[in-house]
């Protein structure tokens, strides 16, 4: 009856498109009273009218998990099916937020992974306040581009579990898409240029210092030396510099208004026209960089993986080691062997009151040791025996 | 620590150990992390009283042994 989708419409990722949304949140949108009232009969035209007096935006809430009338509207629309330019219209008007946001997440339900990032990656610089209906039925605040983050980030958004989408490198180096040129990249120049001169600065300051009490050449070369890995570490620097930046420039970018960022726009393209020579660098230096991040990136997660365990490890390892190289340095040869056998034994003893010291993890129960594990895992205290 | 048995009535029993100050919210946490479904879509009950999140098991004297329903929001 009114629950049915059009037949006409395609299947989507090989299934009825209402089944998207799981079926116990379907069967709460199905008993809204928003729905029954005003999602009856909607049409594609009545339905802009519709999304046109949405308010808010969120998944379920309250004790009884009731759906706002966003996901009704995304429930229609998966039963509808409009069309793609009527869904990329939605995206691109610019006078009403939540039609945006709607035509956002749809797209992002039933799009292509190509389509989803042209199209969603603009919204990035949308900078304007929605409400959202947080999961306990009172109102919180966020913006347009944070909910876009989310839908191309996470994996789950508003109580409907996103499909998976293609990472986004695999598609640049499919060729489906451009590398990602953000519009704050203009400004990340200018403050990497600036702590390059910074560092530079610094360097032939200690140079020169060096001058007096050395030959040239040999200063000549550490110069370069150190100049080659400035630069190493300005790339490497780069990411952390870039977040904070980031975050900087968009409240600074918030405070000033809409007004204000079109006249920096078109700034901006005047200046991308006469820097032209300069985009060639950015390319490899882009390319660097990313590489730089993905290791970072890797490194960061490898660092939190190990958190819990190995700091403590590595510390008592590198105690050892220390104590060994004063067990050595310390005289006789006949002395050596009980003097190893001592540092040997240290070592353990710490490792030992290390481990103790942790979650629990190691309680001789397996049972036991693996419930401290989860609840370690969850930031939870250990079982108390 | 005590150990609380969640039933759905529909072939999923857990059995979960905690402690007595844990709040409901942590205890949906452990229950998501040993079924596998979503913490936020877990209802947990006692005939119709519904357990709340930020409440602990020894506020709502959940003994030892203490069998839960367990529903999905």
């Amino acid at each position: 009856m009114a629950n049915r989708t059009d037949p006409a419409a395609k299947s989507i990722r090989g299934t009825n498109p209402q089944n998207l949304v799981e079926k116990i949140v379907r069967s709460k949108i199905y008993q809204n009273t928003y729905w029954k009232e005003q999602c009856f009969g909607l049409t594609a035209e009545t339905l802009v009218d519709k999304a046109m007096e949405l308010d808010h935006i969120g998944g379920t809430y309250g004790g009884n998990r009731k759906p706002t009338p966003f996901m009704c509207l995304v429930m229609k629309m998966l039963q509808i099916q409009p069309e793609k330019d009527i869904v990329v219209e939605f995206i691109k008007n610019d006078d009403y937020k939540y039609v945006r946001v709607l035509g956002a997440f749809y797209l992002r339900l039933t799009g292509i992974d190509s389509d989803i990032y042209r199209y969603l990656e603009p919204l990035y610089n949308d900078y304007r306040k929605v409400r959202l209906k947080s999961p306990e039925g009172n109102f919180t605040l966020t913006h347009v581009d944070e909910v876009i983050d989310e839908l191309l980030t996470k994996d789950y958004s508003y109580d409907i579990a996103l499909p998976r989408i293609k990472k986004r490198w695999t598609l640049e180096s499919l060729g489906a898409l451009d590398a990602r040129k953000s519009v704050l990249e203009d400004d990340f120049e200018e403050e990497e240029e600036k702590d390059e001169n910074e560092q530079d600065d610094l360097e032939e300051e200690v140079a020169h210092e060096k001058d007096y009490y050395q030959t040239r050449s040999p200063a000549r070369e550490r110069d370069r030396d150190r100049r080659r890995d400035s630069h190493r570490h300005s790339v490497v620097s780069f990411p952390f510099h870039r977040d904070r930046d980031y975050e900087r420039d968009r409240d600074y970018d918030r405070e000033r208004g809409r007004g204000r960022d079109r006249d920096r726009d078109r700034e901006r393209d005047r200046d991308r026209d006469r820097d032209r020579y300069r985009l060639r660098e950015e390319k490899d230096y882009g390319r660097e960089r990313e590489r730089d991040r993905e290791r970072e990136g890797r490194e960061r997660d490898r660092r939190d993986r190990d958190r819990g365990r190995r700091r403590s490890h590595s510390r008592s390892r590198s105690r050892s080691k220390d104590r060994k190289r004063h067990a050595r340095s310390s005289i006789s040869p006949r002395r050596h062997e009980p003097e190893d056998g001592s540092a040997r034994e240290e070592p353990k003893k710490k490792k030992e009151k290390n481990e103790k010291k942790d979650d629990g993890t190691d309680h001789p129960d397996p049972e036991i040791a693996e419930a401290n594990r989860i609840r370690a895992s969850l930031g939870l205290k250990p079982l108390k025996l | 620590m005590i150990e609380v048995v969640l039933n759905d009535r529909l072939g999923k029993k857990v059995r979960v150990k905690c402690n007595e100050d844990d709040t409901i919210g942590d205890l949906k946490k452990l229950v998501a992390a040993q079924t596998g479904t979503r913490a936020d879509k877990i209802r947990i009950q006692k005939w119709y009283t519904v357990y709340k999140d930020h409440i602990t098991l020894k506020d709502y004297e959940i003994h030892d042994g203490l069998g839960l329903e367990l529903y999905y929001n």
